[in-house]
């Protein structure tokens, strides 16, 4: 008897849910920001007040200081809170997976609170917590710079955090990594168990001790989940918009240390009303994303046997 | 000879111990804070330091938050968008993964570059058109307008793709070919079953990001009693008003259904898979 | 036949009720959504057959809200509420009703108003594109206790910037408290101050920045400058954390806003320090305001007519407004409510000082400015330079100067 969805057609019946909502909901937005791009437009005018412009709006934000500053920005958050996302959660993972039995999930759950937190709350944590005069960081530091060692090593005033551009920049990279490290963990340990324990015990019988299963089982196994948590890392990173627009009030930090490129896009489009500017920072943005993610592709591909 | 897991349990150093456990205060720290501050009136909370133990003011904060949104309304909303979304995202992923890490057709590659592309577009511009597309379809004020159109959120093709490739060995479904499976067959019977901690961790994942999710439900909701509760908080938030302590008690019991569902899922998660039902 | 007859009046009467069950929707933000609520009662009484939908959104998600709405010309309200930071961009965008034109002819009421704040209505140059309701006149509000202790008298504060400098100087010597939250402040009082008729705050009436040539700006940059520089002021953003504890704690002196600023320091603030401020005039005589509530009628609105008379209650009802002032803290723009009895008692917080009258006469005297569509933006690219200019040392010229240039390279583009 011959089954009426054959292996040929099977794929396309499969991914067809995921096409019908892409064509309805994906590409009008899409074709029509990509429309936007070459038009100045206010939106509170209206929709039939598009003016077409051609690459004026593509010419003026490659000009725009700020829009490089806000590219510069980007890039080093992204990184910043990247890298240490996934070099501290792969280990992480691997020490809750094996080592925990019974307190796995009491540990898997600390972790994975930030990232359900509200970011209203987080916003008034860390900017508590940050605070200059009486935030509880700068406390501990006082506490700290009272150790003679310590003493030279430490500024002898209170670290304005939230409010000079040197420091803006660390601090976010901070809560984006521990907003995220959860989730990271998280994916991590899911990719774990799928791992065949066999393999374990092969290597135990042969004599190899826990960090060389660790490098020389686990890692390898990981290489797809890695592939995917990182792909997500550099696509989010590069997106960030969130935590730099609640820490800074939304206005990117002094000296706009803070500004990342979806925040200033966020902005054109409706604090200063310019649509069609906005959709080109979208779209140049998009290429950076595109590019990076490339990268990262070839990257992982390429290791592949 | 078989070797248990609980050879390894308890053999964490006390060095390991010492960073687990600051790990874990510096992630449940804000956390703790959010809960403190649900318990406290707001000149308490806008003062520094801030009050680091319970407060005795849950209830009166609950009654401001009570008297200026349809609190349980709100809150079902979240659920209901949240579990459809959530069920609607395992079919729809866990089908698309399956079809590009399990076969090969005819634009496999254009349509995988499609589905990682629409990952790059930010969401904001698109609230326009969308807003365009939902009034069209007659779909404003709908909850159907929130779980619809994100129900095969890329993100989630593109984990269930990974996890299939590395978790489903090809054997099996060759085996369940010879058995003259229908294709369909094989993905109810072969595929899905094995994807355990992977539903576990995408329905975790897409249930907070439809929880948390406020710009969908301020484009289209346009009655407070359809709002869901992120976007029912929120608007309780002024310029120079804020109900402060209601705000952080909505905020806290909004994080309940999502930790409760963690707990769910991560037992799903951790209790998934014996790879050993693979071999032989 | 009768109970045919009575089956049909019965029928009749039913059917003009259903038949006239209308639904007004209002879309407001914080804490306008509840002065709304609270006319409800009221207004109702005249209009039993009109329901009416409050949609209450966070203050800049409502004005995301009415962006998209105006933009797709769906889903507006019939009512919508507009703070005057968002007034200008929405009034020139063309979508709201002329409230000058018949049917509504709100010139008709124009002298019960708040002079300049029917002008801020007006300013969108489409005829009166909002109606406003309350209004926010500047006050500088002071710690009595510390500036007599430092031997200020209320005249220093309030005779010239310099003096007032002068004043920080003493206060912070004898009471180490600083004087104002953020030297921000000040430079924004005074680029409001002595703006010719007829242009904005930024721009003058051909469009054009004068951030480079107004001489107000170079003003409020050297003060700023010498207050940071004299370390006199807490270096903290208004509405965080540190700016609240600063004021229960009398760490800062002085705080310039609008009047509505001493409803919330009793209520939530530093209820504490009750009976320790007074309420004054802002120095060298500035008289501007911050912020400000408008009603308009989009064009798409559906029940026009109702909007506006739901919105003449709002705005022209006496008790309205005094009710408003009374419960929300929001600052009536209808003179008639500003004469009330609500007025002339003394306010307890403020050590029993009659600060309502002074307030009220400050606001007659305000005069209104022009709004333009990137005020926002040169707001912006201002405070990043004076920003510069506080914390790196840059010249003031050379700040005014790249501010100047980046506001009209932006500005140019429309």
């Amino acid at each position: 008897m011959k089954p009426w969805v054959g292996q040929a057609l099977a794929p396309y019946v499969l991914i067809s849910p995921f096409m019908v909502l892409f064509l309805v909901f994906g590409l009008f937005p899409i074709g029509f920001s990509f429309f936007l791009m070459f038009h100045m437009w206010d939106p509170v005018q209206g929709l039939g007040t598009m003016k077409f412009v051609g690459l004026d709006n593509l010419l003026f934000a490659l000009e725009e200081p700020l829009v490089w500053t806000s590219l510069g920005n980007t890039l080093w958050l992204a990184l910043a809170a990247g890298l240490p996302q996934h070099l501290v959660a792969i280990p992480l993972a691997f020490l809750i997976n094996e080592r925990l039995g019974r307190w796995r999930n009491a540990a898997m759950g600390a972790y994975f609170l930030p990232y359900i937190t509200s970011t209203v709350a987080i916003a008034m944590m860390f900017s508590s917590m940050l605070s200059t005069d009486y935030g509880i960081i700068n406390a501990a530091l006082d506490g700290l710079a009272r150790w003679p060692l310590l003493q030279g090593l430490l500024p002898s005033e209170h670290i304005d955090w939230m409010g000079s551009p040197e420091t803006i920049k660390p601090v976010i990279a901070f809560v984006v990594f521990w907003r995220y490290l959860g989730f990271n963990v998280i994916l991590y340990v899911a990719a774990m168990q799928s791992i065949p324990r066999e393999l374990y015990e092969a290597a135990r019988m042969d004599g190899a001790r826990h960090w060389q299963q660790f490098f020389f089982i686990t890692l390898p196994q990981l290489k797809p989940m890695m592939f995917f948590g990182v792909t997500l890392t550099v696509i989010g990173g590069l997106q960030l918009f969130e935590e730099p627009f609640i820490l800074t009030g939304g206005k990117g930090g002094a000296e706009y240390a803070a500004m990342t490129t979806a925040m200033y896009m966020y902005r054109t489009a409706f604090e200063f009303n310019d649509f069609g500017l906005a959709s080109a920072i979208s779209w140049l943005l998009f290429v950076v994303i595109m590019v990076l993610t490339l990268a990262t592709n070839w990257l992982f591909k390429s290791k592949q046997g | 000879m078989s070797t248990t897991m609980k050879d390894n349990a308890a053999t964490l150093g006390p060095a390991g111990w010492f960073f687990l456990l600051l790990g874990a205060l510096v992630m449940l720290g804000p956390f703790y804070l959010m809960f403190v501050f649900a318990t406290h009136a707001r000149t308490e909370i806008i003062s520094m330091p801030p009050p680091l133990w319970f407060g005795e003011e849950f209830l009166a904060n609950l009654r401001i938050l009570m008297d200026k949104i349809p609190f349980w309304l709100n809150l079902g909303w979240s659920l209901y968008v949240g579990l459809l979304s959530t069920a609607l995202t395992l079919l729809f992923c866990s089908m698309a993964g399956c079809a590009f890490a399990l076969y090969e057709f005819r634009f496999k590659k254009t349509l995988f570059t499609l589905v990682m592309g629409t990952m790059l577009v930010p969401s904001f511009l698109g609230m326009i058109p969308s807003f365009l597309i939902m009034d069209a379809l007659g779909w404003i004020d709908q909850p159907r307008a929130l779980y619809l159109p994100g129900a095969a959120p890329a993100m989630g093709i593109f984990m269930m793709r990974q996890y299939i490739e590395s978790a489903i060995p090809k054997e099996l479904i060759e085996a369940a070919r010879m058995d003259n499976c229908s294709e369909l067959r094989i993905y109810t019977s072969v595929v899905a079953p094995l994807l355990g901690p992977a539903f576990g961790t995408l329905g975790l994942i897409a249930f907070i990001g439809s929880w948390n999710n406020f710009i969908g439900p301020l484009v289209v909701m346009r009655t407070v009693e359809m709002y869901t509760f992120p976007l029912a908080l929120r608007s309780v938030q002024s310029p120079v008003d804020t109900q402060w302590g209601a705000l952080m008690a909505g905020s806290a019991i909004a994080v309940i259904p999502l930790l409760i569902l963690f707990v769910f899922s991560s037992k799903r998660l951790i209790e998934g898979l014996t790879a050993g039902a693979v071999r032989g | 036949m009768n109970r045919v007859c009575l089956f049909l009046l019965a029928l009749l009467v039913s059917t003009q009720a259903l038949a006239q069950r209308v639904t007004l929707t209002v879309a407001a933000y914080p804490a306008v959504d509840d002065i709304v609520k609270s006319a409800l009662a009221e207004w109702k009484k005249n209009h039993p057959n009109v329901d009416v939908k409050v949609i209450g959104r966070e203050y800049a998600d409502h004005h995301t809200a009415m962006t998209t709405a105006l933009a797709t010309s769906s889903g507006l309200p019939d009512v919508m509420a507009i703070e005057y930071g968002y007034l200008g961009r929405f009034a020139l965008g063309g979508g709201l009703q002329d409230l000058d034109r018949a049917p509504y002819l709100a010139g008709q009421s124009a002298a019960k108003l708040t002079p300049f704040a029917l002008a801020q209505g007006r300013s969108g140059g489409a005829g009166l594109s909002a109606m406003p309701t309350d209004i926010g006149p500047g006050a500088m509000f002071y710690r009595q206790d510390l500036m007599s202790k430092a031997q200020v008298t209320e005249a220093e504060l309030t005779g010239s910037w310099d003096s007032f400098i002068g004043s920080g100087q003493k206060l912070k010597k004898s009471t180490g408290a600083l004087l104002v939250a953020h030297a921000r402040d000040i430079k924004d009082i005074v680029i409001r101050s002595g703006i010719p008729a007829g242009q904005g705050i930024y721009f003058d009436d051909q469009g054009k920045s004068v951030i480079d040539s107004a001489e107000r700006f170079r003003k409020g940059f050297e003060l700023a400058r010498r207050v940071r520089a004299e370390g006199l002021d807490a270096k903290v953003n208004a509405w965080s954390n540190e700016w609240g504890e600063s004021l229960k704690r009398g760490q800062v002196g002085v705080q310039m806003m609008g009047a509505w600023l001493g409803g919330h320091l009793q209520n939530w603030l530093a209820p504490n320090t009750s009976g320790l401020w007074r309420s004054a005039a802002l120095p060298e005589r500035v008289n501007t305001s911050w912020g400000g509530t408008f009603y308009a009628i989009p064009n798409k609105a559906q029940h026009k007519e109702l909007a506006w008379d739901l919105i003449r209650h709002l705005t022209l009802n006496r008790k309205q407004q005094e009710q408003a002032f009374e419960k929300f803290n929001a600052f009536p723009a209808l003179l008639e409510a500003q004469n009330g009895a609500f007025f002339d008692q003394p306010v307890a917080f403020l050590g029993g000082q009659k600060a309502r009258i002074s307030w009220r006469q400050s606001a007659v005297q305000i005069s209104p400015t022009r709004v333009f569509k990137n005020d926002a933006l040169a707001e912006e690219i201002v405070n990043a330079e004076l920003d510069l200019v506080l914390t790196k040392g840059k010249s003031v010229d050379q700040a005014l100067k790249d501010a100047h240039k980046a506001v009209q390279r932006r500005a140019s583009r429309s």
